[in-house]
């Protein structure tokens, strides 16, 4: 388990007073060297998970290993680098003097701090007061903090949060930038689309509750082909003696055909030799957006 | 411990609420010789016309400078104790700090540390410019200059610094059971200059002053009785505080250290939300 994982969780439960059961029964596991994406809604449970993690709150039920040791414990934390939430510098110190505060504090050399702030594109703005960023520059100086102990696992949460387009794609850079070094990141959001192209793997969770957690290939399922086309009768019979029953699901006029888009041509030339009339085909891939949806039973646009 | 204590001096130096209260504690001591100096020299012209120049001189520093370190003194300790505990829940600093691995007891007690530091430099400062008030009165009087017994001055010294501390360990408690500045500081101050006022008032009161020993255990009642004990005759006569100095001294350490402990037992059990 060492090797191959470095978050695993056992039925993590973190339940307030006698009430509202936050984070209920979390079962994940986080391999080494992946981009590990954690989503949910607002409210979900992603940060008290996260939190739970990195020690700042301990969980009612369940266990966690974060590097190989139980969260926050020193030994673990000095392999941890976390952003949780939002970033927390002192207002009237400046960004570079901040993490000289934050080095000093784990121990770290203070040559890092003009390392991590090149990192992340900040050593132009790193004599400038905390107090006067932007939200950009907060966040990316809450990244380079994370960063400063030159960590295992790297625990970012909502990264994106407030940051205008321009800033959401240099976030996603940064983010991919940082993995490419073999380093383990586990990104919450509850950005779909920044999820779909950053992670390896996600685990969605909702109302507490993992529901799922897999590849992101695997959680979008197989591609398939979307067909319309008169007679339908005739059309549906074709398409089944084609691919099986199992393989052709008809759902508002159209058939949904699991298999290869690249059988197009081969779809459409058979339906027109049979005589039928093809007024629509095109392949079909679902969105992560509908995966998450289906999962955390949210209605789309609500 | 030791790079938590670098750290916490690090954020602590460039503070500005310390820089401010600095300045303050200067000005304000400052000012209080200017007054008296002015009052004594002219006769007649306040309430507190009968106040000697004898006390304005170096040989009295350490006994004048106690007016200025209880009660405003300890007022400024209270307001960073709490701005010191309590925004770091606000910023959302505590996350980041106790997520780099000294450990919650470390982190706290590495806090403590750096605070009590600069409640030491308040006092330096209290000390400094109260000496040097002395030294331009005296000058300006052309009295001689004479320094007060270097025994009397190391008390006076921890006087003070114990006074800053215990009030500072109020608001440093109450910024972490409250979890937010401005409610903590708030509420020290009301504590300190008015509820305990009124309590120690009531209980006094009680039965011809049968349970006047649960008055005096309050602290600032040990505050006063401590800063009250360095008197002199130049400053007339006076009535010997209730309170012995040595037992002040340790109602004072014992709520210092019961303030600190809290407040460490806090950040151990809390989650950090």
């Amino acid at each position: 388990m060492e090797n191959t994982t470095i978050v695993e969780t056992h039925s993590l439960t973190k339940r307030y007073g006698s009430g509202v059961l936050a984070v209920n029964s979390v079962d994940m596991s986080v391999r080494r060297g992946e981009v590990y994406g954690f989503l949910g809604p607002n409210g979900a449970g992603k940060t008290t998970t996260l939190r739970m993690l990195v020690g700042l709150i301990r969980p009612t039920t369940g266990t966690a290993t974060v590097a190989g040791h139980a969260p926050g414990s020193p030994a673990g934390l000095a392999r941890i680098g976390a952003l949780i939430e939002s970033p927390g510098f002192y207002p009237y110190l400046s960004g570079r003097e901040n993490l000289r505060v934050v080095a000093d504090m784990a121990s770290v050399s203070q040559k890092r701090v003009d390392e991590v702030l090149d990192l992340v594109e900040l050593t132009s703005r790193a004599g400038r007061k905390f107090g006067t960023y932007s939200t950009g520059m907060k966040q990316r100086l809450g990244v380079a903090g994370a960063l400063l102990k030159d960590p295992d696992l790297l625990i970012l949460d909502e990264p994106s949060n407030g940051l205008d387009p321009q800033g959401m794609a240099e976030m996603r850079k940064l983010i991919k930038d940082i993995a490419q070094g073999g380093r383990t990141v586990l990104l919450s959001s509850h950005l779909l689309g920044e999820v779909e192209q950053i992670c390896d793997r996600v685990g969605v969770i909702s109302g507490g509750r993992l529901v799922i957690q897999s590849t992101v290939q695997e959680l979008l399922g197989e591609k398939g082909v979307v067909v319309r086309a008169q007679p339908s009768d005739r059309a549906g019979e074709v398409l089944t003696r084609m691919f099986g029953p199992e393989a052709v699901v008809r759902e508002d006029g159209f058939f949904h055909l699991k298999t290869d888009p690249g059988q197009s041509m081969e779809i459409n030339r058979q339906l027109m030799a049979s005589g039928i009339g093809v007024s629509e085909l095109r392949p079909f891939e679902r969105s992560l957006e509908e995966v998450f949806f289906q999962l955390t039973g949210e209605k789309q646009g609500s | 411990m030791i790079a938590t204590i670098k750290a916490e001096w690090r954020k602590t130096r460039s503070r500005p609420a310390f820089l401010v209260s600095s300045g303050i504690i200067a000005a304000i001591t400052a000012l209080i010789y200017a007054l008296t100096w002015y009052q004594a020299t002219h006769p007649g012209s306040g309430d507190r016309s009968g106040v000697s120049l004898l006390t304005l001189y170096p040989d009295q520093f350490v006994n004048n400078v106690m007016g200025a370190g209880f009660p405003l003194g300890a007022a400024i300790a209270i307001v960073l104790g709490a701005l010191v505990a309590g925004s770091e829940y606000s910023w959302g600093t505590l996350k980041t700090t106790l997520t780099q691995g000294p450990g919650r007891l470390t982190t706290w007690f590495g806090r403590v540390l750096a605070f009590e530091a600069w409640m030491g430099i308040l006092t330096v400062i209290l000390f400094v410019v109260g000496a040097a008030s002395s030294v331009v009165v005296a000058s300006f009087q052309g009295h001689v200059i004479a320094w007060p017994a270097l025994v009397d001055l190391a008390k006076g010294f921890g006087t003070i610094w114990l006074v800053f501390a215990v009030n500072g360990a109020i608001g440093l408690a109450l910024g972490t059971l409250i979890r937010n500045s401005a409610a903590a500081l708030g509420t020290g101050l009301i504590y300190v200059l008015v509820v305990e006022i009124i309590l120690v008032r009531f209980i006094d009161s009680l039965s011809n002053g049968a349970y006047k020993w649960i008055g005096n255990l309050f602290v600032n009642q040990n505050a006063t009785a401590l800063t009250q004990s360095f008197h002199s005759a130049a400053f007339g006569p006076s009535l010997a505080p209730s309170i012995g100095a040595e037992q002040a001294v340790l109602v004072l350490f014992a709520y210092f250290a019961g303030l600190v402990i809290i407040a460490a037992a806090l950040i151990r059990q809390r989650d950090v939300t």
